[in-house]
């Protein structure tokens, strides 16, 4: 049971990287008024050096391995005689690559700041029938009212094995997108941290709140917890079902282990009734038996130990990788790959540990006292 | 993940449509049969406009919460199928054209030398930041194919015989407008005013029609301001300088290489 909650986690844990890995990340800090319109002027920066300060701040907490500025627009994205509308991202690429997959190519490289050079993903250049070099008009509503246009040319193919993502982006530098759109070099609408646990992300979260607060920001800082709830709620609920499983199974030995302890008491009563015949308590008899189901609790214990571990490590760090049997699949939005990966589930191990013990000295409780009421006399007379 | 944008979504369209109207404002300058009913007006008016031309300068003010700005441009269309805008003023986007050919809307880009196609799924959103919707601009049929129109009020209204149309769309009408409701001047056929309501029945927006004004051989409504009602503050108006109808125009006109070349 450990190994399989292990495997789930695993996928649970998959999921939830990729979800919060490839775009979301795991904290973003928006203009308070940015979410959920994503109007263009609701902006971070209104000073010169607002962004490099934010993300200092934001940095500086522990738990932060990486932060990113980003700018978005609306727009279209055309070749030739096709046209489709496009998500354009500004990306500052060094930093990019450190808090999103989305930066990483399947071909190709990323935009460099300052050139008019574009990446998209492999749905969109499926669609508008292009390749490496191309080039491509952007075209976006501006700031100022105008029609941003300009030309591009195609350096980079991202494939994220979600439609949604592979068929809309398209990354470009971030100072070009603010010359396109008419944003001031200064102003972004978001910055991304990169966190190792995700689980980590709102308690990081609250201390980058303080920290921008205490330093004049009047920001909002989200943890992937509250941008991404849908990939929340089914982690809890998958993990749920694994505590409602934890107790179904419990239960059911409940009643196996109490068959073979009635069993294992009913083939010792001579014993028992003898000990009793030269006087040993019946609390003593409750005790006996009780320990000697606590001893071969902790014996199944040990050897469920000895079994499970060598598994949760070995697919810890060589995980089984099925993806080129079964390809992969999306959960809420998020693809995941059919890899056999465990993660250690703490939490479930101390428990499972301690309800094998409880279990065992639980079953063990009515075989101990039946085995302290025998009548000596009669067992040992054969009565 | 969505996105809103100053401008909204890149659209031509809706200004075709607009200009197709103002050219239906004009044509309620023909002269009035008396006795007609309203559906009889409104299809006299929609029929007018088919199988004519016209050529013409306008000047759109735009003014939203963030932005204010004016464009000058000059059009031409060719009944309903044919229409093309050249983008005057200002000086950066001067030379922007949109042409609507059938079911095809091409706009082109001077800055980049490019022409690209909108593709249908955009072409319900608003052009440079306007308040028009698109809601019937790319449809060939007629008004009363799918509406039914009522007379809901005739007589004197603020000392001006008027008529008050009622709109509502047929069941089967794939239409935007849960209602539109028009004011028409009776002596001279000049719309006053339009209110559109949304499907629960909340007016959505309201056209102003003034300056009437003889252009060409007709009285049209020189002014017309657009007010969304969710945002009072903002508003679109358009202002004829001149206009010329039935022109010597042909289809030849509307191609791709006068998309890009000069007018």
């Amino acid at each position: 049971m450990v190994v399989m909650i292990g495997l789930a986690n695993g996928m649970i844990s998959q999921m939830i990287n990729n979800g919060t890995g490839l775009v979301t990340g795991q904290i973003q800090i928006h203009s308070p008024q940015y979410l959920p319109d994503r109007s263009v002027y609701e902006t971070l920066g209104s000073h010169p050096n607002d962004v490099e300060s934010l993300l200092g701040i934001i940095e500086r907490d522990p738990a932060v391995i990486a932060a990113a500025p980003r700018v978005f627009g609306g727009g279209l994205v055309s070749s030739g005689a096709a046209t489709f509308p496009a998500i354009l991202m500004g990306i500052d690429p060094a930093r990019e690559v450190e808090v999103s997959r989305i930066a990483v190519m399947k071909e190709g490289r990323l935009p460099l700041t300052g050139s008019n050079e574009i990446a998209l993903g492999s749905t969109l250049m499926d669609w508008l029938e292009t390749n490496l070099n191309d080039e491509l008009v952007l075209v976006a509503p501006a700031a100022d009212g105008s029609l941003g246009n300009d030309l591009f040319t195609v350096v980079g193919i991202m494939e994220s094995g979600i439609p949604e993502i592979d068929g809309s982006y398209v990354l470009l530098p971030i100072d070009v997108l603010q010359s396109l759109i008419a944003l001031q070099p200064m102003r972004i609408h978001e910055i991304v941290a990169h966190i190792d646990d995700p689980w980590d992300a709102q308690l990081a979260t609250d201390r980058i709140s303080i920290e921008l607060q205490r330093d004049g920001y009047a920001v909002d800082v989200a943890a992937w917890t509250s941008l991404r709830p849908e990939l929340r709620e089914y982690a809890q609920l998958a993990s749920g079902t694994q505590w409602i499983l934890a107790v179904i199974v419990f239960s059911m030995a409940i009643f196996g282990v109490a068959n073979t302890m009635i069993m294992a008491t009913f083939e010792r009563r001579r014993e028992f009734a003898l000990m009793l015949a030269l006087g040993a308590a019946p609390s003593g008899i409750i005790r006996s038996v009780l320990s000697e189901a606590f001893a071969l609790g902790l014996l199944s214990l040990a050897a469920g130990v000895v079994l499970t571990f060598p598994i949760l490590v070995w697919w810890h760090h060589f995980p089984l990788d099925l993806s080129a049997v079964f390809g992969g699949f999306e959960i809420v939005g998020t693809f995941v790959k059919p890899v056999l990966k465990t993660e250690y589930p703490w939490a479930m191990i101390f428990f499972t540990a301690f309800a094998l013990l409880l279990t065992v000295v639980t079953a063990a409780l009515y075989p101990a006292v039946r085995a302290a009421r025998l009548a000596p006399a009669d067992v040992l007379t054969g009565r | 993940m969505s996105y809103t944008s100053p401008a909204g979504n890149f659209d031509m369209p809706r200004l075709l449509k607009f200009v197709v109207a103002t050219i239906a404002c004009a044509c309620f300058a023909a002269p009035s049969a008396q006795g007609q009913t309203a559906r009889e007006i409104v299809d006299r008016v929609d029929q007018l406009l088919r199988g004519r031309s016209s050529t013409g300068s306008i000047r759109m003010d735009i003014v939203t919460e963030h932005w204010s700005r004016t464009l000058e441009m000059r059009i031409w269309s060719l009944g309903t199928e044919y229409s093309l805008i050249r983008l005057t003023a200002p000086v950066r986007d001067a030379g922007m054209t949109t042409l609507k050919a059938g079911d095809d809307i091409w706009n082109y880009l001077p800055r980049v030398d490019r022409a690209i196609r909108v593709p249908p799924s955009l072409m319900g959103s608003s052009w440079m930041g306007s308040h028009f919707t698109n809601d019937d601009l790319v449809k060939e049929s007629r008004i009363i194919d799918d509406y039914d129109i009522e007379i809901a009020f005739e007589g004197l209204r603020n000392g001006v015989e008027v008529w008050e149309f009622v709109l509502t769309p047929k069941p089967e009408a794939a239409v935007v407008w849960g209602s539109i409701v028009e004011e028409v001047r009776q002596n001279d056929m000049m719309p006053l005013w339009a209110n559109y309501y949304d499907e629960d029945g909340n007016l959505a927006r309201t056209i102003t029609f003034s300056n009437f004004t003889m252009m060409g051989d007709r009285l049209v409504p020189a002014l017309m301001t657009v007010q969304p009602v969710d945002k009072p503050e903002e508003s679109t108006s358009i202002s004829y300088e001149d206009l010329q109808f039935d022109i010597d125009i042909t289809e030849d006109f509307f191609s791709l290489r006068q998309l890009r070349g000069g007018s």
